[in-house]
């Protein structure tokens, strides 16, 4: 109120003092961003300095795993060691293998299983389409790892227990929600005219769809199958339960954890880490597509 | 989006429901069902050897028996292999009788020495076993391999018959029990009987019909580790679940600014999106453990002249720690991305009014913000309370399983340490249940947040 007074006193004074009010405000501004910076870089610490750690235990000498105090400086002295030390530990490298082949059984199934499902759910709509889909939402949120336990005795049972295999078809239950999901947001991010569009200048729908929407959709299903198999490659409770003699890597590393030394525990706690933090660094920018769909 | 009715969204959801239901509603119920249900506990008793009579009474597995009487009887050959399981041999032989003729028919292989068998082992010619001190020195011949079934004719020891085919017959005991003080008596196969040496005693083995048991439920209530589990499964929740939805929305409002390197704020605040519980348990063990990170900044710091045991079982409250950090650690990331797609769907005038007029930082959070980010933070708080029931390996690799212990663990722990599916399945049904009461609620917000939509 007295600056309004001022302003018709005196301009002069007035520009001056909204000169000062703006600098002050600018400052306030860049003192709020920097403390934004500030807690951003905090909590990219928060996040990144355990990878850190372990990244450094992993990429040293296993007697340098040893040391106390040990230093935050890390890869002092850098080598293969404790990385090698794990790898060629019993049971690691045939371990590694059936993850791989359990996490590309998961994707090509899931994806195969999730995809028409998801072009149904965003392109149609049809009588139970809700049920439908809150159906999936509920099996997403569900611990489905969980019903690992009377798997194992139908798999018992029918004499398919301890492959990768059966472990796969488990893996699959798990992920086919979210891919379902997924798949469906990505279909639903193209416009249904430009298939129409295709159909109008003389394609079949089939046709329609394969050069038109599946060049469109392929990145985001392939960011779709690299979280699948991001997820079975992580999963470690049903791989637990459903093998015995043909573990995953991450089962075989829970299964000797209480008999295994500190490096081979850090050694394959970061080798583990690898391919998550390459393959959420590919699909970034989908994550939104995948997570922002469950609040809908 | 198409607004025909027609058949084709069914056929192509139709994999994935039929896939949904055989790995997922199917081994729901087959939880429930091995938890409550006792699939063994009865033997049911024929009022005649054969599984074509009628069930006439039962005893209970473990019910002590003697056994009145034997028959041999037709077995599947895939079922030889069962312990317990006896088995009669019956030649089918053709030999000259006591009184001179030629008979055909059935002797049992204790009656009859095998002499000759051909390429394959089976037996072709025998002679007929002399009896000692027996009061009949003839041994019968049946129509039927079955003592019961007619008399052919009756053949001298030692006499030499010519085997023809032979069948192996599962041995069915008449046993005598008593279930709840009443005596009970009836026809049952071998398999499912142990008899003791003195060939007259015995008791049931197992059953060949279930009933309801709660059993199972008793002995997991029972397990000194459940409550514990089921309490620290719940404290776990309720210190993780608030500090990780501040992080996440701190998080999210600071990819909301977009800063000058947002990508790469997402992208760090997102890598724990795809960790392994495993390898973060192992991490936060890497910091925890006695000569880990944490006690060796502490004491190069000077601030502590010598490290601590963290993870012992005296500490219990420091493995809590430990696992709540790296819970926090781990899974705010999904809460993040929740927030995030949430805050998107916020209309851009909305903030930018609230700017306009004057509201700081807190109060556009506070009473703009919040209030519309509540459908997700809904969503992702009972998604947050579901995945917190499955925590497992962040608990192993911290604490070993024993000191702390949670029920996804404890599951584990019956199915895999302890061999007892049931009382795994039972905490497979009680994990199952909480989820379900939680995605209950869950599935209504949804809805009415749907309906709020339209």
């Amino acid at each position: 109120m007295s600056v309004t007074g001022n302003i018709a006193a005196a301009p002069v004074q007035a520009s001056e003092e909204m000169l000062r009010v703006r600098q002050r405000a600018l400052l306030r501004h860049r003192i709020q961003r920097g403390f934004v910076y500030l807690l951003a870089l905090a909590l990219c610490l928060w996040v990144l300095a355990p990878i850190w750690f372990i990244a450094s235990m992993a990429l040293t000498t296993p007697a340098t795993v040893r040391t106390f105090p040990k230093g935050v400086l890390p890869f002092i002295p850098f080598s293969f060691d404790t990385m090698q030390f794990f790898l060629t530990s019993q049971g690691i490298i045939p371990g590694l293998i059936n993850s791989v082949v359990v996490a590309l059984i998961t994707l090509a199934l899931s994806t195969v299983i999730a995809a028409p499902a998801g072009y149904a759910i965003s392109r149609f709509l049809f009588p139970g389409r809700d049920f439908y889909r809150l159906s999936i939402l509920a099996v997403r949120a569900f611990p489905v790892v969980i019903l690992a336990i009377p798997l194992a005795v139908v798999f018992i049972n029918v004499g398919i227990y301890d492959s990768v295999y059966s472990l796969a078809l488990m893996h699959t239950a798990l992920t086919l929600p979210t891919t379902i999901l997924v798949i469906g947001s990505v279909f639903a991010s193209i416009p249904y005219e430009l298939e129409e569009a295709a159909q109008v200048y003389g394609c079949t729908p089939l046709q329609a769809f394969r050069s038109v929407v599946l060049p469109l959709v392929a990145p985001g299903i392939a960011a779709s199958a690299i979280f699948t198999f991001v997820m079975s490659w992580n999963e470690v409770f049903a791989a637990s339960i459903l093998t015995v003699r043909n573990r995953t890597l991450p089962a075989q590393v829970l299964a000797t954890l209480n008999q295994s030394s500190e490096p081979y525990q850090f050694a394959g706690a970061f080798f583990m880490m690898i391919p998550a933090l390459i393959f959420i660094f590919l699909i970034r920018r989908y994550l939104f597509n995948m997570w922002g769909q469950i609040s809908k | 989006m198409k607004k025909r009715l027609n058949l084709t969204p069914y056929w192509l959801i139709l994999p994935s429901v039929i896939y949904l239901a055989l790995f997922f509603a199917w081994p729901m119920v087959q939880a429930l069902t091995l938890s409550i249900w006792d699939g063994d506990a009865r033997l049911q008793l024929r009022a005649e050897a054969t599984l074509r009579s009628p069930v006439s009474d039962w005893l209970p597995r473990g019910a002590p028996i003697e056994v009145v009487e034997r028959r041999g009887n037709t077995v599947d050959p895939d079922d030889l292999g069962q312990s317990n399981l006896r088995t009669e041999v019956w030649f089918y032989i053709r030999g000259e009788s006591a009184d001179g003729r030629t008979v055909e028919g059935w002797a049992p292989e204790a009656r009859v020495r095998v002499r000759e068998t051909d390429a394959a082992g089976a037996p072709t010619l025998g002679t007929i076993r002399p009896r000692i001190g027996g009061s009949d020195p003839l041994t019968t011949v049946y129509a039927e391999p079955s003592v019961v079934s007619d008399v052919v004719g009756r053949i001298e020891s030692n006499a030499v018959v010519a085997i023809e085919r032979q069948t192996i017959l599962e041995l069915w005991y008449l046993v005598r029990g008593e279930r709840d003080g009443a005596a009970i008596e009836g026809w049952a196969p071998s398999r499912y009987v142990q008899v003791f040496g003195d060939n007259v005693r015995g008791r049931i083995d197992r059953g060949d019909a279930g009933e309801l048991t709660l059993r199972y439920l008793r002995s997991m209530i029972n397990d000194r580790f459940f409550w514990p589990a089921l309490w620290t499964t719940l404290l776990l929740m309720a210190i993780i679940i608030p500090v990780q939805f501040v992080l996440a929305i701190i998080m999210a409002l600071i990819i909301q600014q977009q800063l000058r390197g947002n990508t790469f704020f997402l992208y760090v605040f997102a890598i724990a999106l795809g960790v392994s519980e495993l390898a973060v348990g192992i991490v936060w063990y890497a910091i925890f453990t006695q000569n880990g990170y944490l006690n060796s900044i502490l004491v190069s710091l000077g601030w502590l002249a010598a490290p601590i045991p963290y993870l012992t079982a005296d500490t219990r409250h420091w493995i809590i720690v430990a696992i709540w950090l790296a819970e926090i650690w781990r899974a705010t990331a999904l809460v993040m991305v929740i927030v995030v797609a949430g805050l998107q769907a916020i209309s851009h005038e909305i903030l930018e009014a609230a700017d306009l007029f004057g509201a700081n930082l807190w109060k556009r959070v506070r009473y703009v913000i919040l209030p519309m980010l509540k459908p997700s933070l809904q969503v992702a708080l009972i998604l947050r309370t579901i995945l917190a029931l499955q925590v497992f390996a962040v608990v192993i690799a911290l604490s070993g399983g024993d000191v702390v212990t949670v029920l996804a663990n404890e599951a584990y722990r019956q199915y895999y340490t302890l061999r007892n599916v049931n009382v795994a399945a039972a905490y497979a049904a009680l994990i199952l249940l909480l989820s379900m009461f939680s995605a209950a609620v869950y599935l209504r917000m949804v809805r009415s947040h749907e309906e709020m939509q339209e």
